[in-house]
């Protein structure tokens, strides 16, 4: 097996992001975080839904699906189950995966496939140029809102937690080195990990600019326990600021394991040598 | 006896379909023809009304409908509607405990009142009483020999549940039949009633047939998500899939269901999903996505009433246009229309081929009248099945993999994750042959001709249409999917009376089947379109556009859009009206002829 780079990743497509965009290290952290461990291009796939940060697998070497938007969860979750050998990280924004996917993110957390979830969360629809998304700030006015905005933010993290998800982080563009430890220990949990990037647009969102976010952001207390959910909950909740690194984090039965436990229980009843005739017999 | 119809009714949570079934598999397995018609409210156990027909028979028969020999009815309220459509001489079996007395009656049948409700109570179980009525069913019948075959179906039928279950079941119908050897005093016809066997055969729905279809096929992954008539498909293939390794997942909704699909079918899986009506408009975005990602994927439709939620449990054949022209944009897809449970099983093997082979998404159009239907089909053959599976491209290093290169025919070898070298992005924006989005303008045009190009690689490969009938026929009937029973009947019927008609029901509805409908007008002065739909969405787009040209046959349509299936007898009557329509304008084209 050949030893992986992280430069062994790079697609063959330039990539469309902009300069300065948090994207770039989110890509960058992804692919080291691989390289450490020595994912084959061949073996894993980069699934995506539709948007600025969806376009994620065409700056990849490795298998991809862009999909359409919002769908990300459920063609990574298929293709997982098909073959759970595949190392599959689905990937796409805030708009993606929380406003017309949303309903994808429910299941997933409740399902716990054993695959890795990375939101870039830019607070904002940055591929349609510019209107709010379901973690825009109060203040943010749009050509969409130029007047005022009108709805409340949702919590991505606060919401993984509801939903089950095994595992829970979150970083922010501007800690790459952060940024690669929650994605490494994501890609090496067993289950559905979810993992909330903050990642500032440069372009279009200038109420959740880096220096903002940078003013947010703190690190959860070195002594926070990961096994404890209700407190993870407590932080996510946080009015003081955002807080990152590794929420919860829990082993639990994955979907694939869960469904190896069907078929093993089917085949009990079938039998060995079972075959379609033997499925013809029902309808004798 | 050739032919006899039982038909058992009352209020659902009775019992109604257990009993039905229940009887069907058992004449089925003695080697009668057998086929049934379900119909149910969606309501489970409101005031909603139950009827479950069976039609066994010596040779084949097309439809379940006609009037009704045998009428069983467990509540009060069936019994008049019921009675209206029974055979001269047929019997009526009715509970004399729910029931003060009849308020409507008919002279020409015999009535058995019998105490029902008293027989299941003294078993200890109230919910017995369609197994009792059954029993005495099988004792008026008894030169069928059922008894032995039903108690054995009983077995089967609950062998997941209690024994005790199946015991009140075996008691109640032995307690049924014991009651009608001895209380009985039989007036009427079917004392001695024979009817003759012919031989073994297997019986299934038509979403039975879907799913053993897949399973042939080598499908091993079904994604999808509960609804009313297409469950039964994922019902049956949760049980069976995993037996093969295969997976069968409940997803949260339709949108996920074919996406969860579409992520298999990459990973290289033979891939479905099923649904109806409103779950079929949900999954048009994932349709269009299959279609420009170039990834296989079948999708039963078994119709229902629409738009909207509509009537969840009757039958409509009006998911035609959405099948057709669905999704935005240009859609490259087949779309197939099994006409009877065979034809279900052997158009979805022809699905799965399709899909594979041509990188398309297929769609099977069942419907409400189809798709829970149980009849009885000629055995099955598998090693005479031919089985597609998708080309795969042969890779070695430092190939570079074009995922969407620009074929001859149209198709691009594939290949999946796990693939060595075939790394690559499917995608459903507008892509190079190297999988790279672009928007140029000649790049868009070449590759929509590249995958419409698949469609005419395809075109020959379908299945012939199949016609029913007279070639010689100058009046003609073009249909598609359920209505064929009814249509065959009526034009077996119009033969008796002397009335020449011929059918043609083509599978493959798109690509339009027109070659297949200018060869059959030929000699056709005039053709009824029948179809269950109000648009007339088969006619309209199919058939006009086929015929378009062609001045010299008039083309007529018969349409029924109230959820219930097409009779014979409405067929035939139809039938007889346009012949005798033709008949007065040849008298007048030869009076013409004469003064001249």
């Amino acid at each position: 097996m050949k030893q992986m780079e992280a430069t062994d990743y790079k697609g063959r497509v330039k990539s469309s992001w902009c300069p300065g965009c948090g994207n770039h290290a989110v890509n960058t952290a992804l692919r080291k975080a691989m390289a450490q461990l020595n994912y084959q291009t061949h073996e894993t796939a980069i699934v995506s839904g539709i948007g600025c940060s969806s376009r994620f697998p065409f700056f990849m070497s490795t298998y991809g699906f862009h999909s359409i938007h919002g769908r990300a969860l459920p063609v990574a979750i298929g293709l997982k189950l098909a073959n759970p050998q595949i190392n599959v990280i689905a990937v796409g924004g805030d708009g993606d995966g929380l406003s017309i996917g949303g309903n994808h993110f429910i299941h997933a957390g409740r399902k716990n496939p054993n695959i890795t979830y990375i939101m870039m969360d830019n607070e904002i629809y940055a591929l349609t140029k510019g209107q709010c998304s379901p973690t825009s700030r109060i203040g943010t006015t749009t050509k969409c809102n130029p007047y005022a905005w009108t709805a409340d933010r949702i919590n991505p993290v606060l919401m993984a937690l509801s939903f089950n998800a095994s595992y829970v982080a979150r970083s922010y563009s501007g800690d790459i080195k952060q940024l690669e430890e929650v994605i490494l220990e994501g890609l090496k949990h067993k289950g559905f990990s979810f993992i909330h990037v903050i990642s500032p647009c440069v372009q279009y969102n200038k109420v959740s600019s880096f220096e903002k976010i940078k003013e947010l952001v703190r690190n959860l207390p070195e002594d926070h326990d990961t096994s404890d959910k209700v407190n993870a909950m407590k932080y996510a909740f946080a009015p003081e600021g955002l807080y990152t690194g590794i929420f919860y984090k829990a082993a639990r039965p994955t979907y694939e394991e869960r469904y190896e436990d069907v078929i093993g229980k089917a085949k009990q009843i079938a039998g060995d040598n079972y075959t379609i005739n033997d499925v013809i017999k029902q309808f004798q | 006896m050739k032919d006899l119809r039982i038909k058992i009714s009352g209020t659902s949570g009775q019992g109604i379909i257990s009993s039905g079934d229940i009887l069907s598999y058992a004449t089925a397995r003695k080697g009668y023809y057998v086929t049934t018609y379900r119909a149910f409210p969606s309501e489970i156990r409101g005031d909603g009304k139950c009827y479950y027909t069976l039609r066994i028979s010596e040779h084949k028969a097309l439809t379940a409908t006609g009037d009704t020999d045998i009428l069983v009815c467990l509540d009060e309220d069936t019994i008049y509607e019921g009675i209206k459509t029974m055979t001269e001489g047929g019997i009526l079996i009715y509970d004399k405990d729910t029931v003060d007395q009849l308020k409507e009656t008919r002279e020409d049948i015999i009535t058995y009142a019998l105490p029902l409700t008293t027989i299941s109570k003294e078993l200890g179980s109230e919910r017995s009483r369609n197994m009792v009525a059954l029993g005495i069913v099988v004792e008026i019948l008894k030169n069928l020999h059922l008894e032995e075959q039903i108690l054995k179906d009983i077995e089967l039928r609950y062998k997941l549940k209690a024994q005790s279950i199946i015991d009140i079941n075996k008691q109640a119908l032995n307690a049924g039949v014991k009651y009608a050897s001895t209380n009985i005093e039989r007036k009427d016809k079917y004392n001695n009633a024979q009817m003759a066997a012919s031989g073994a055969k297997l019986i299934m729905s038509g979403n039975e047939a879907i799913g053993l279809a897949a399973l042939a096929s080598g499908c091993r992954f079904f994604a999808g998500y509960p609804i009313t008539p297409a469950t039964e498909i994922m019902e049956w293939l949760a049980k069976e899939l995993p037996k093969f390794g295969g997976k069968m997942v409940q997803c949260e909704d339709e949108i996920a269901a074919i996406n969860y699909a579409l992520g298999a079918s990459y990973a290289g899986l033979k891939s479905m999903t099923a649904t109806s009506g409103p779950g079929f408009s949900l999954m048009q975005e994932g349709l269009g996505l299959a279609s420009m990602a170039e990834l296989p994927v079948v999708i039963a439709d078994v119709q229902r009433c629409g738009p909207s939620t509509g009537v969840p449990t009757k039958t409509e054949q009006s998911d035609l246009f959405a099948a057709m022209y669905g999704t935005h944009g240009d859609c490259p897809k087949i779309v197939l229309a099994p006409m009877d449970v065979a034809d279900c099983f052997y158009q979805t093997i022809n699905a799965f081929n399709f899909a594979e082979q041509y990188q398309v998404p297929v769609i099977i159009l069942s419907d409400a009248s189809l798709g829970p239907r149980r009849e009885c089909v000629d055995l099955i053959d598998l090693e005479k099945l031919k089985i597609i599976n998708r080309q795969k491209p042969q890779l070695k290093e430092g190939d570079v993999y074009k995922r969407y290169e620009d074929t001859q025919d149209g198709i691009s070898p594939i290949t999946s994750p796990g693939d060595l070298y075939g790394e690559h992005v499917v995608t459903g924006l507008e892509h190079t042959q190297s999988n790279a989005p672009t928007p140029a303008p000649e790049v868009h045009r070449q590759m929509t001709e590249k995958r419409f190009r698949k469609l005419e690689t395809a075109a020959g490969q379908f299945s012939k249409a199949k016609t029913y009938g007279d070639e010689t026929a100058s009046i003609g009937i073009i249909s598609w999917g359920s209505t064929s029973g009814p249509v065959f009947e009526a034009i077996d019927k119009a033969k008796e009376k002397g009335i020449k008609i011929q059918a043609l029901y083509p599978r493959t509805l798109y690509p339009l089947p027109t070659e297949w409908i200018k060869d059959f007008v030929k000699n056709k002065d005039v053709v009824i379109v029948i179809e269950a739909n109000y648009n007339a969405q088969f006619k309209s787009t199919i058939v006009e556009r086929a015929l378009h040209l062609n001045r010299g046959t008039e083309v007529l349509e018969f349409l029924k859009y109230d959820g219930t299936p097409f009779t014979p007898e409405e067929i035939l009557e139809e039938i007889e009206k346009v012949n005798r329509i033709q008949e007065e304008k040849s008298a007048i084209a030869t009076n013409k002829h004469t003064h001249f």
